[in-house]
Parts: C-alpha cells; structure tokens; sequence
C-alpha cells in the first residue's frame, strides 16, 4: 500500500494554489471582525493586544521523540538547533522549545502498563484515566475548557481534527478503552470528540457544500431545514427520557449536547451572517500519502483560522502507538516497534528521522500561518499559539516526564519566543493555565493536576 | 495468624448478619461455606504462595481483613478463571482433585457471586446506539438504500474487541450532525421509490390527505422505531407534514421527506431503546417482544427485524415460536452479518485489510545481505531528512533517483505484495471458515484444525498450493502433510499479528491467549528491563528472535507472562510476516517446537493444533462462547455471568462442539431474554446496583 505513488499530489497542488489565490483577497471582509475593534479593552477573551483573534492549537504527534536528538544542548535564546527542531529554524522568531514538563498522570502508578492510550488521553486533560475497556472516563480537555469560556465568539467553538480514520477493532493499549488512544480531546470525562480526518468535510462544514459561490444558499437552507428536523426529535428525546434508566439517561444526554450545538451554530449564524465563501474548489477526500493528508487538514485548520470560523483546534497527526512506516523517507519499519530500539544506534537513528519527519510537517503549517495576513496586519502566526508534542516523552522507555514540547506562534506579542526554556520538573498542565491567562480566561485556577501557571512563557 | 482470621471471621460474620437484615445482598452461607469447605483447599494448595508475606501475583488467601477478603468478587473472578483453565496450581506442584477444584468454582460462584441459578441476574445493557454497520444494514432494509457509512461517519469505539458495546458507542456532536444530514440525503435518494411521490396515489382532498399522511407516516415510524408508535407522534408528524408544505414553494411531498428525515434523526432510531413486559412482577423480567425481536434480528442479522418477526411480536407469538425463527433467521441469508462481523472482529480478519506489513522489508531481511543496497538506503534517508531548500541542485537529482531505485527495490516482491484483491482473499478465508462450521453445525474445533480451507487462485498461490484457479474463493481440501488448515495457519492471523517487517511470537502467543484460549497474561509491568542485553548475549551472530526471547525469559520480572506466550507464538515462526511459509529464519532451521504452561509438549504446529483441540478444547470453548455472549448482549461479561458460561461450556462439550447449541443456548438465555427494571421501584434497582460487577471485574 505503501508503495503506490501519493495519489492525491496533484489534486492538492491544483487545490494550494486555489488556497493561494485566496489568501492574496483581502479576508476579513466578512469576519465581523469590527465587533473586536469595536469593543475594545473590555472585550479580552481570545483577542490580542491589537483586538484581534487569538488562535489556539494542540497538535499531537506520536510515541515521543529520541531525546538526545531532540532537545538543544543549551538554554537560553542562541541555542543551538537540534537535529529534530532544525526545520524550525526559520520561525526562530515565534518558537519556544519547553523542557521539563510532564504529565504525571500518565505514569503507570497503580495502573500498569498502557502507556500509549495514558499518554494519548492525558495529553489535553491532566487526569488520571480510568482503566477500563468499556467503563470510560478521563476528563474535560484544555481546548474544551477553553471552547466553553469562548466558544461562543466564533460559528464553531472549536474543531477536532486527526488523521486516523481506520476501523478499530482488536484490543487497544493494554485494557484501556480505544477511545483514549482516538481522541484528544473531551467535552466531559465521558465523552471524547471524535476528530473528522476528512478534509472535504471539514471543508464543507465550514463553507458548505457544493460549488463556489453555491455553497452559502446551501448553508443557509441546511439550516433552515435542520431547524424543524431539531424541534420534532427533541420532543421525541424527551419523551424517552423519561421511560431510560440513570446510566441510559447518560447515553441520551450525548445525544441532547449534540442537539445543543446544532442549534448553538444556527443561531450564530444568525448572529454573525454567513461566512464568505473561499471560491475555491471543495478539497478532495483523504490522500493516500500520509504527508499529503496532514498538510491538506491544516489546510483546512489555516482557512479556519483565517476566517475566524474558529479559535480552537486539537489535531491528532496519529494517535499514540501508531506503528506506521515511513517509506517515503525509506524506513519500512513500524514507528513504535521502532521506538522501543533496545539502545541499538540503527534504530534510534531511525526513530530519529521520523520525529524529524514529523517535525517537518509542524514547519510546514508554521509557513502556512506565516504567509496569511490577520486584520491587525500582523500574521497568523504572530496571533497564534500553537502547542506541539507527545505524551511520551522517552518512547522506548515511556517515561511521561520531560515531554517533548514546543509552543509556537506569537501569541498576539504576549509570548516570549525565539528560546529553550528547561523548567524544573512542571506539570505540562501549568502551561495550559498560563496560555487560558493569556486568553483572558483569568478564572482558571487549576486544570488537571496543575500547581501554578507557567511563570514567563509570556 | 489463625488465632486473627478467626477473629477476622466472627467480625465478617456480625457484618453478614447485619447486612442480611437490611436487605438480601449477599448469600448467607458466604462465609460458613468458606471457611468450613474452601478455605481448608486453599490453605492446603495455594497458601503456600498466595499468603501475606510472599503474595504471589498479588493475591493473598490469609488477608487480615477477612470481609474483604471475601468481598473482592475481582478476586474470586481471577481465581474461578485460574482454576477453569488449570493455570493454578502450577505445572509440578500439587494439585486439588476434580472434586476440590469443583467445590470451590462452586463456592464462588454460587456464594461469593451470590449467583442464583433459578432466577440470574441478566446484567445491565447500556441504551445501544446502532453502529455502522447496523446502521447501514438498517437503513437497507427500511429505505433501500445503499449508504456508504464507511465514509460519511467515523469508526465507531470498540470494547473488548467488538463494536456492539453499548457504553463504549458514544455519539459525539460531529456524530449527530452526520445522523442529521445522512437522513435529509437518505431521504432525498428513497424519494421516488415512495408511494406518495407517485403520480395519483395522494388523496386531493385536506381531510383525506390528512388520513393518508397519517397512515403512511405511522406505520414507517413504526418501522423505523421498532415498535408501534404512538398517536401523539403521529400526529405531531402529521403536523410537521402539513406546516412544511405551508411554506411558500413547497408541496404536500417535500412535508412527507422532512416527516421521514426526523424520523430517521430521531433517538428512537438511533438508540435501540428496550422494554419490558408491563406489569411483571419477576425480579427480572422478561423483555417485551418488540425488544426481543430486536435484539434478536440484532444478533443475527445485524440489522432491524423483518415482517415476520413484527407480526409475531404483535400478535406476542415470537416466544411460542422462538425456535422456529431463530432456525429462519440462522438459514436467510442475511446471518452472514452475523457471520463477518462476529468472525470478522473476534478473529480479528477485517484488520488484515489495513495492516500495515511490509512485503519489502519483510522479504529482504530474508535475502543474503546486500551492502550496496543498504548504502544507497543510508544515504536516501540523509538526503531526505535535509530541508527541500537546502538540497542542491545535484542533491536533488541524486535523492530523486535513490528514491526510484528505492521504490524499484519493492517491485522485485510484487508478487508478495498485499493487495486490496488479496487482502479480500484472506479476510473470506476466515469468514468462510467459520461460516462453513457454522452452516453445516460442524464442530467448532474444526476452526483450529481442518484438512481443508478456502481459497482462490491468487491466495493459493500465495500459499503455493496448486490446482487452484479463478477468483472464485472456493472449499479446497488441502494436500497431505499440508502445515495449513485452522484459522491459526491462514494469512489473517499470521499477518495482523506480525510486525511491519518481522514476525512477532508474541504477539502472536498473545492473539491466541486472548481469543483462542480466554486466559489473557497481566499486561506488562512498568519499567519493562531493556531487551539489549538479549542481542548482546547471543555473541558472534545476529541472533534469532528465539534466542532473543529467551534470554528475555531468564528474567523472573518477564518469564511467568512469556513463558505462556512465548511457546505458543514461537509454534509458528515457520509462518513469517507475511504467512508465507520458510523453513529457515537467518540461515539458522526454524524451531517451532515448545511446551505449554500446562504440561503439554509438541513439536510444531501441527502438534500444537492436536493439543488445542484435544486437552485444551475447553479453554477454546469457554473463550467462543465468552466472545460470542459479549457481542451478543453488547456488553462486558462479569462475576454474576459464570454460571451461564460455565453451563453453555458444558453443552457446547456434551454437543461435540455444535455451534447451533452454544447460539440457541445464548439465545434461550436469561441474559438475553431479560433486562433489569429500569425505572419504577427503587428498591428493586439499589439491589441490582449491589449485583453490577465493577468495572475492575470485567473480563479481559
């Protein structure tokens, strides 16, 4: 399968330079972005210094990184670049590499063995997750926090996004249930965010279906529709409320938050008007290539990002475990058989090269963002704050401590990039207080097993 | 120490009293029977390793607090599991008698689990939302139309291997919107084959129109929610019919699509929704039988019932005829769902269609080495890891024509590569294997061992057995001395549980703990010591994975779970990653002989598979119907459920291993006839939430 030339290559680069073409419009003519400027100092929640948008990310990459390759061999702001950070080089100005934070809920403690869906499902939520193949329940994800103070600004409060689409059948790690390992992020401790992998339905979601210039009437009288198709089946939800018991009640209520949402984004539609249409060809579905699928979802996530559509983004790039091999670069082994390289310099080399591999695509969206012109004439980037990393610090010893980090993106200014900072030992949840703080979700007090907020990442 | 757990005993006992007057949660001779009868087995045969100061595995019969002790169903679990397999005692050490062993399943099953075989307990089944696949089989036969779940809706989670667990099927608000706009494009492909939408079949006047859309639309929603819907539904959907074709530019038929699409967006089709017979006063009682003919068409067709079943549950016959239609259901040809789903997940066969093995690599490690090629491979991935931009010019030709070469590299194994044909072949292997000894009632043993499999041309060759051709996958008895037949030897197994460029024994060994025989090892320990020592200490070779493995299994921390999976994965090393059969790994014979953790020896595969099937055909037995009982109930098995396994073991054995008996044996079953109360009197359901094994208890 591996070996057939990458499909989908020249469908993206006629799709690219659609993308380009739109990036070179002027944006945010549709954005309501005035609504910002407008409300000025008061209004502090996810905005820049400047009022505009500020964008969060968490993009999650696979089974850890070989840490010698990976960390710089000294602190401060003229670090040397690290054979797997090099391709960040460029973006120097809007990076900052974090060491010393870790997740010590995703250690085994009393659990065992399991390290992939602990670290995969602890990533965004801090928590120590039940382990059970079908009793569920880890807890609320940052970005989801984070959706519920601001959610509302945007049509979308947020978008799930990976690139594991296959069947899941079979056993996953080690006793814990598939749904840790498939999803980062979590609305409640019981219900996990299924990420789309589909980049045309990403795509559609956001703009709507069909040609250029169709696809706001299509909107609009999807919407219309899903109205009556919301009143009848909540009626008919109700009515069964009543008749389940407590833990069936639970299985509805999923189906009730669903409605919620639903209607939450209809009426904003109302709130905001429709967002303009890209004119551009709808993407094609999922590329064979593993480097194409990544790139065309970020794709996606920039058009998000640059229409205001949305603040927050998880992204799944592979889920922890993934065994996949990488022939493009000529390794035909598993990632994680890999990683567990028994110490011999082959393999670690190897493991190495995909997390250099990996890396590169980090880059890749960096240059997207970078390219893309905000309303306050900064870039994307600069108003972005992009989180990179693995719950795995050390794969082939699954150690959760001294994970491998990066937080890229300007943070509007409010960030102190362009260093390796090494903290003693922090939980990775008191970068998340910090990043809700600086967008202005103040009342966050503690997240997870978090002691404090990160004290100068801005 | 006997002096304290005497005294621990009178303390469980004052409890047990107290507890007994406030309501009946456990059996009152839990602890008289333990330490009368069981408790002097245990000291004789197992405290000698499980006691507070060594704790072997964790487990200690001679706990200070003797209550909880005997409250630890998780423990009693493990120990019932132990005993079935014969795990425990170990191999050399001596060994209750058949009787002993008996006496204690006995006392935890009907005392520590406080099982009552006259009226037991069904469990509890979570509100089931309709998976993909049911989805699509449902839609099917409601709107005749062929919706491509696969790719409209995400994979759904699986628990315990399977993807008919209720609380594991989450709907995620992305889910939900998918339902929705599936319905309107469902809908919007069923319309002409509608009978309103035909030309004069649409009363003109309001009134009579108004009678049609009702008796349309009530008895479709009825058919959607599985069982007779109510007027107030009806005429809320009526309702909607007529407000929508109010509307400026729409029509009496665009008010009957969007009275479909609700429906089709509606809990009540999404979420098979259960009830009981009213007024039933059995603690448990029994499902009414639109539920039972749902769980039933569930089960065994993966989709919604048909007519037959309808009209039976109307007129409240099914029961009467419950063995006549499940006969039916077994011979249409829609319980080949039943067939590939359940097959296809517990024998895990639709995973060799994305596993990710690696022909290249696979089969290079097994060619003489080639230094020039690894060279030109070494430096490919240095030229790849630079930046595109930092690559001269010269660079870039060179990368462009190491990666071609690289990629030529691969057509030298074509023949071996995986492809989508062929992975169909081998995923059909198995179905029609377990559908062949299903059909035909033979015995389920034949899964393990046969002298013949299913094939096509391609997979034949693949397998170099000759006088096979077309695509057609057909039954063909395998010659002599062939090492294949039984699920074990076809290229599913060997495949999914290999790794991308190597086999994996254990993974293998694991497979077949898991699914084959039912008695999964702990999962390893953390701080798992570095397997390097185990390359160092072969010296002047590259060594085997065997001599790997075993030097991994010199160390204590690692021996007592390899040693069980191990020997087992070892047996087919004459199988590589890819199935395909090699007599040599490394220059080095293959060596597939080994000992099982319970006594028994073989020296290859084929011996491996007599002994699976004579002395360990129990093991094998007990898993099936474990497996089959999850996926039929849709939930994990717990304490409370022994006593059923343990009785359709028992059939399934004085059957000869008759699938018929272990599916009508489930079927029949009060865990599958049966639901507990799930609202109205709450004393009834605080005792059922004493009976809910916790989550700790499930097994696997």
């Amino acid at each position: 399968m591996s070996m057939k030339l990458p499909r989908g290559a020249l469908n993206r680069r006629a799709f690219l330079r659609g993308t380009g073409a739109c990036i070179a419009l002027p944006l945010f003519e549709s954005l309501r972005t005035s609504v910002f400027f407008a409300a000025g100092p008061a209004a502090k929640l996810a905005c820049t210094a400047t009022g505009a948008p500020l964008r969060t990310a968490f993009l999650y990459f696979p089974n850890g990184a070989i840490p010698s390759a990976w960390w710089p061999s000294r602190e401060g702001t003229d670090f040397p670049w690290s054979r797997t950070l090099k391709p960040l080089e460029k973006h120097k100005a809007y990076v900052q590499i974090l060491g010393g934070l870790g997740h010590k809920n995703a250690e085994p403690g009393p659990d065992g063995a399991g390290d992939h869906a602990r670290g995969n499902g602890t990533f965004l939520t801090g928590v120590r997750l039940r382990k059970s193949a079908t009793d569920v329940r880890a807890g609320i994800s940052i970005d989801q926090v984070l959706a519920n103070a601001y959610g509302h600004l945007t049509r979308f409060a947020s978008l799930e996004l990976g690139c594991d689409s296959g069947a899941r059948s079979g056993a996953c790690d080690s006793g814990y249930a598939c749904a840790y390992q498939f999803n980062l992020s979590w609305s409640s401790p019981t219900m996990p965010k299924t990420p789309e992998s589909n980049p045309r339905r990403v795509f559609e979601r956001l703009f709507g279906e069909g040609k250029p210039g169709e696809r706001q009437a299509n909107l609009l009288r999807r919407q219309q529709e899903d109205k009556s198709v919301l009143d009848f089946v909540l009626d008919d939800a109700r009515s069964m409320q009543k008749r389940l018991s407590p833990s069936d009640k639970h299985k509805l209520d999923q189906y009730l938050t669903g409605i919620r949402e639903v209607e939450a984004r209809i009426q904003k539609t109302e709130r905001f008007g429709l967002v303009k249409d890209p004119g551009i060809e709808t993407p094609p579905g999922i590329p064979a290539d593993f480097g194409e699928h990544i790139q065309l979802l970020l794709d996606m996530l920039v058009l998000a990002f640059q229409t205001d559509s949305t603040r927050l983004a998880t992204v799944l790039l592979a889920h922890d475990g993934s065994n996949r091999s990488f022939d493009q670069i000529g390794i035909s082994e598993g990632h994680h058989d890999l990683t567990h390289h028994q110490n011999r310099k082959e393999w670690i080399d190897k493991v190495a090269d995909i997390d250099l591999w990996y890396v590169q695509q980090l880059a890749k969206f960096l240059d997207k963002l970078n390219q893309v012109k905000d309303v306050d004439g900064q870039t994307l980037l600069h108003n972005s704050m992009i989180v990179y990393g693995s719950g795995n610090a050390d794969g082939n010893r699954h150690t959760h401590t001294n994970l491998p980090i990066v937080l890229a993106g300007g943070g509007g200014g409010a960030l102190r990039t362009g260093r390796y900072v090494k903290y003693s030992d922090q939980p990775m949840t008191n970068l998340f207080l910090s990043m809700a703080h600086v967008l202005g979700v103040r009342d966050l007090q503690r997240f997870g097993d978090s002691t404090g907020p990160l004290k100068d990442i801005g | 120490m006997r002096k304290r757990l005497l005294d621990a005993w009178l303390i469980v006992l004052l409890a047990i009293a107290v507890l007994l007057c406030s309501s009946a949660l456990a059996a009152p001779d839990a602890a008289t029977g333990f330490r009368k009868t069981v408790e002097p087995i245990l000291t004789e045969y197992c405290s000698t390793c499980h006691n507070s100061n060594l704790k072997k595995g964790g487990v200690a019969f001679d706990a200070d607090d003797a209550s909880a002790l005997l409250a630890d169903k998780d423990l009693w679990l493990k120990v019932f599991k132990m005993l079935r397999a014969e795990m425990m005692p170990p191999r050399g050490k001596p060994r209750p008698s058949a009787e002993q062993v008996e006496h204690v399943v006995n006392w935890i099953k009907y005392s520590a689990f406080a099982i009552d075989p006259q009226n037991p307990d069904p469990g509890r089944v979570t509100l089931r939302r309709l998976n993909r696949t049911e989805y699509r089989n449902t839609i099917r036969d409601l709107m005749g139309v062929d919706f491509n779940v696969t790719a409209e809706f995400p994979a759904d989670d699986t628990g315990h291997g399977f993807d008919t667990i209720g609380e594991v099927l989450n709907l995620s608000p992305l889910l939900l919107e998918k339902y929705i706009a599936a319905a309107k494009a469902i809908v919007a492909q069923a319309l002409p084959k509608q009978p309103w939408n035909k030309a004069g079949s649409v009363p003109g006047d309001p009134q009579e129109r108004r009678r049609y859309a009702s008796k349309v639309l009530e008895a479709f929603a009825s058919r959607a929610y599985r069982r007779p819907v109510d007027q107030e539904t009806v005429e809320r959907l009526v309702h909607l019919v007529e407000t929508t074709a109010a509307r400026p530019g729409r029509t009496f038929e665009a008010g009957m699509a969007q009275a479909m699409t609700v429906i089709l967006a509606s809990p009540r089709f999404l979420f098979r929704e259960e009830q009981t017979l009213p007024n039933s006063t059995d603690r448990y009682p029994l499902l009414d039988e639109y539920s039972l003919a749902s769980r039933l068409s569930y089960f065994l067709w993966s989709t919604m019932p048909d007519e037959e079943l309808f009209g039976l549950a109307a007129q409240n016959k099914l029961r009467q005829n419950f063995s006549a239609q499940v006969s039916r259901m077994l011979a249409d040809k829609r319980s080949s769902e039943f067939i590939r789903n359940f097959a296809g997940q517990w024998l895990q066969a639709r995973n060799v269609e994305s596993a990710n093995v690696n022909p290249f690599a696979v089969l290079s490690k097994e060619q003489p080495r080639d230094p020039k090629a690894e060279q030109a491979r070494t430096r490919f991935r240095e030229l790849a890891r630079k930046p595109q931009e930092a690559l001269t010019e010269a660079e870039k030709k060179e990368l462009e024509q190491l990666r071609n070469n690289f990629f030529r590299g691969f057509r030298r194994f074509r023949q071996f590569q995986l492809t989508g044909e062929l992975r169909r072949a081998m995923r059909q292997e198995t179905e029609m294997s377990f559908e062949y000894v299903v059909r035909n009632d033979h015995s389920l043993l034949e899964l393990l061992d046969a002298n013949y499999t299913f094939l096509n041309e391609r997979l034949a060759k693949y397998y170099d057995i000759e006088g096979v051709s077309g695509e057609q996958m057909r039954k063909v008895t395998l010659p002599p001395g062939s090492p294949r037949g039984g699920i074990l030897t076809q290229a599913t197994f060997l495949i999914t549980t290999s790794n991308p460029d190597r086999t994996s024994p254990v993974k293998r060994g694991l497979f077949i703990l898991d699914n084959i025989l039912g008695t999964p090892p702990p999962p390893p320990p953390p701080d798992l010591p570095p397997l390097e020592q185990a390359a160092e200490a072969v010296k002047g070779k590259p060594p085997t994975l065997r001599e790997m493995l075993a030097v991994h299994r010199n160390k204590a921390l690692c021996n007592s779970c390899h040693n069980r999976m191990d020997p087992l994965g070892l047996a087919f090393e004459n199988f590589n990653a890819l199935g395909r059969w090699r007599d040599k790994e490394l220059d080095q014979p293959i060596e597939a002989g080994g000992q099982l953790l319970t006594g028994e020896s073989f020296k290859d595969v084929r011996e491996l598979k007599k002994i699976l099937t004579t002395s360990r055909r129990l093991d094998f037995y007990r898993c099936t119907t474990e497996k089959m009982l999850i996926y039929a109930l849709g939930r994990a098995l717990g304490p409370s459920d022994m006593h059923l396994v343990d009785e359709l073991v028992a059939k399934l054995d004085a059957a000869g291993g008759r699938p018929s008996v272990l599916i009508r044996g489930i079927l029949e079953s009060s865990a599958f006839q049966r639901r507990r109360p799930s609202n109205g009197q709450a004393q009834r359901s605080a005792s059922a939430r004493h009976f809910s094994p916790s989550p700790a208890l499930q097994v696997n």
